[in-house]
């Protein structure tokens, strides 16, 4: 109740992060329905749907950890903690808030396809997609409930995890000059590691004899399991690399004599580093992955080259891991909020702080650009030839 | 509109300010003269900061009117009231309000740099203050690495290292032990004194007052007179005389 309560006097940008969350398992859940539905349609051969539905409940995850990482409601307060709601409870209701966020989207999920499947009447597009959704057959209930419940128990169990108390990071943090500096990110190494082994993965997987073990919705024969395997661990390894990438983006910005723009745009960036660098490099993996299945299915497989599943899905991650982005930029914001104070008390400028904010993202975007056109082609390149 | 006299170099006439509806300021007028030292005294909630950040042009007041050198602050836009802080202006905070990126000497070149002053050459003087402030030892580490009187004294350094006309010091010495905190007011007073700076310095102690030339009392946020310590306590009396 307490959650509810907060939440209804918050700002109306964190209620949106929070619709957000719900739009999202909305979706999720709306693809999960489907494969229930096809599933009863066509039994015995829809493990593969269920399998891909993971790709967008992670993304989906992902954004929900974010937003409650963000979320103001569940940060540690002097007010109530003097009151007796301390670090435990708020996770607690971190959690709850996020259950309720996406259980309000799996409802909404579950009204979509039942109304499109005409079992609810009185609107329009009643019963448009009865035939897709094997519509003449009982749905049942117990697995559509169960499918519905994974998202909100995964996701709640993530924000749970991600912000429970821990014992060496007193909570409240300390802020301002206390705080001391994130250490440099390490994972460059193992990184580049993982991109070259998920390529050569690849390479050598599509080499071998086209039958397909894990095909895409809709394409049948043209992914085989090597090959995407090899995508996963490439995809991984842009996660794991995004940090150390970030940091070094912020070394080479502040090198070299820096005026007051460059020398705070590439500290921060260097101290950001691995609250905007995982996000980073998981939208750099998205769009790498969605660089190269347009420069492979693109220009085959006629007028509808996705269907309206799979296009579900793609619009899905991509969306998500971009609101994740935005997500961790404005957590950092929020972090940095009292230095920017004690800035504009010192007369600086708000023009320079806007100029430093562009530096960082301009340099970023030149660091992470070539970096995730490069690993599209390469991907696109064992397959094309 | 009348300007001010000439020997003071910052005005305040009848300011009034309230924040979201409980007032802060009610009616203050002072002058402070080129050069003195002048201490603001006061409870808190007396409304020193509210005062001080006024006459600095980081407030507009609700009514009233501040002249810095015969210009008019209060009609001012924000643009030009940010100028006037970043280039006339110095500005220390009761707890010392690093950059906690930035190493000692770059958080006190800060100012300069923000000026587009050249890297060399900003380097050189906050290097020069710090030196001054007996705290060269530690100009290369960043602030996490420091004690609160040292980040104090860097973020002293950070407001003299612009020689400013008129320096603002909200109670700089709030979070200080009282050994540190002599040392921090000395050598603010002294820096003050030997380079000519305008000081208004906010403090609710009557023994840092006394390092000043001249002190004003706020009480309410109305100017009281030198007594103006014993007045609180006729007014606790009467409100504890409530029942509850």
């Amino acid at each position: 109740m307490l959650a509810l309560r907060l939440a209804r006097g918050t700002h109306p940008l964190v209620l949106l992060r929070r619709l957000l969350v719900a739009a999202a398992s909305a979706g999720v859940g709306f693809l999960l329905l489907c494969t229930l539905g096809h599933a009863v349609a066509h039994p015995g051969g829809s493990v593969l749907r269920l399998v891909w539905c993971a790709v967008p409940l992670a993304a989906t995850v992902h954004f929900a950890v974010a937003v409650a990482r963000t979320d103001p409601s569940t940060r540690p307060r002097p007010g109530l903690s003097a009151v007796g709601l301390g670090p435990g409870r708020l996770t607690a209701i971190a959690a709850a808030s996020t259950a309720v966020a996406c259980t309000l989207g799996s409802t909404v999920a579950l009204l979509v396809y039942l109304h499109l499947r005409g079992d609810i009447t009185g609107l329009p597009f009643d019963g448009a997609a009865a035939g897709l959704l094997a519509a003449d057959r009982p749905l049942p209930l117990a697995a559509a409930l169960t499918l519905l419940s994974v998202l909100p128990l995964t996701a709640s169990a993530a924000a749970g995890l991600a912000l429970r108390p821990r014992k060496e990071q007193p909570r409240p943090r300390p802020t301002g000059a206390e705080r001391p500096p994130a250490s440099v990110p390490a994972g460059l190494p193992w990184g580049i590691t993982l991109i070259t082994a998920g390529l050569a993965m690849e390479t050598f997987a599509s080499r071998g004899t086209p039958g397909s073990a894990i095909p895409m919705p809709g394409h049948p024969d043209s992914s085989p399991a090597g090959v995407l395997a090899g995508w996963v661990l490439t995809a991984l390894g842009l996660a794991v690399a995004g940090p150390a990438l970030t940091h070094l983006c912020g070394r080479l910005l502040q090198t070299a004599r820096p005026g007051a723009a460059r020398l705070l745009a590439g500290r921060v960036l260097m101290e950001e580093a691995r609250r905007i660098g995982r996000p980073l490099g998981v939208v750099c993996a998205v769009a790498s992955a969605t660089i190269a299945a347009a420069t492979l299915y693109g220009d085959e497989a006629g007028p509808h080259p996705f269907g309206p599943l799979t296009g579900l899905g793609a619009a899905l991650v991509t969306g998500c891991s971009v609101a994740t982005l935005l997500t961790a930029a404005l957590e950092s914001k929020h972090a940095r909020g009292e230095t920017t104070a004690a800035l504009l008390r010192l007369g600086a400028p708000a023009k320079l702080l806007r100029a430093s904010a562009a530096l960082r993202a301009a340099a970023l975007l030149a660091l992470f650009g070539p970096v995730t056109w490069g690993i599209a082609e390469l991907a696109a390149l064992p397959l094309t030839g | 509109m009348v300007a001010p006299p000439d020997n003071d170099v910052l005005w305040g006439r009848s300011l009034h300010h309230s924040h979201g509806g409980s007032p802060a300021l009610t009616g203050v007028s002072l002058g402070i003269r080129e050069g003195e030292i002048l201490a603001v005294g006061g409870p808190r909630g007396s409304g020193k900061t509210t005062l001080l950040r006024c006459l600095s042009g980081q407030l507009v007041p609700d009514q009233g009117e501040v002249w810095f050198n015969s210009a008019p602050v209060h009609t001012m836009g924000a643009l030009s009231r940010e100028r006037l802080r970043r280039d006339r202006f110095g500005w220390i905070d009761p707890e010392p309000t690093l950059v906690p990126e930035l190493n000692a000497w770059e958080n006190a070149a800060l100012p300069l740099l923000l000026r587009g002053i050249a890297h060399r050459t900003a380097k050189k003087a906050a290097l020069e203050w710090l030196e001054r402030l007996d705290i060269g030892a530690c100009a290369r580490r960043r602030p996490h690495a420091l004690l609160t009187a040292q980040r104090q004294r860097v973020a002293i350094a950070r407001a003299l290292v612009t020689s400013p006309a008129v320096l603002f010091a909200d109670e700089p010495t709030a979070t200080l032990h009282r050994a540190d905190r002599a040392q921090v007011l000395r050598t603010l007073t002294a820096a003050a004194r030997s380079h000519a700076i305008t000081t208004v310095l906010a403090t609710h102690d009557a023994e840092v007052a006394a390092l000043a030339d001249r002190t004003v009392w706020l009480l309410d946020g109305r100017r009281v007179n030198a007594g103006g310590q014993g007045a609180p306590d006729a007014e606790g009396r009467a409100a504890c005389s409530l029942s509850v």
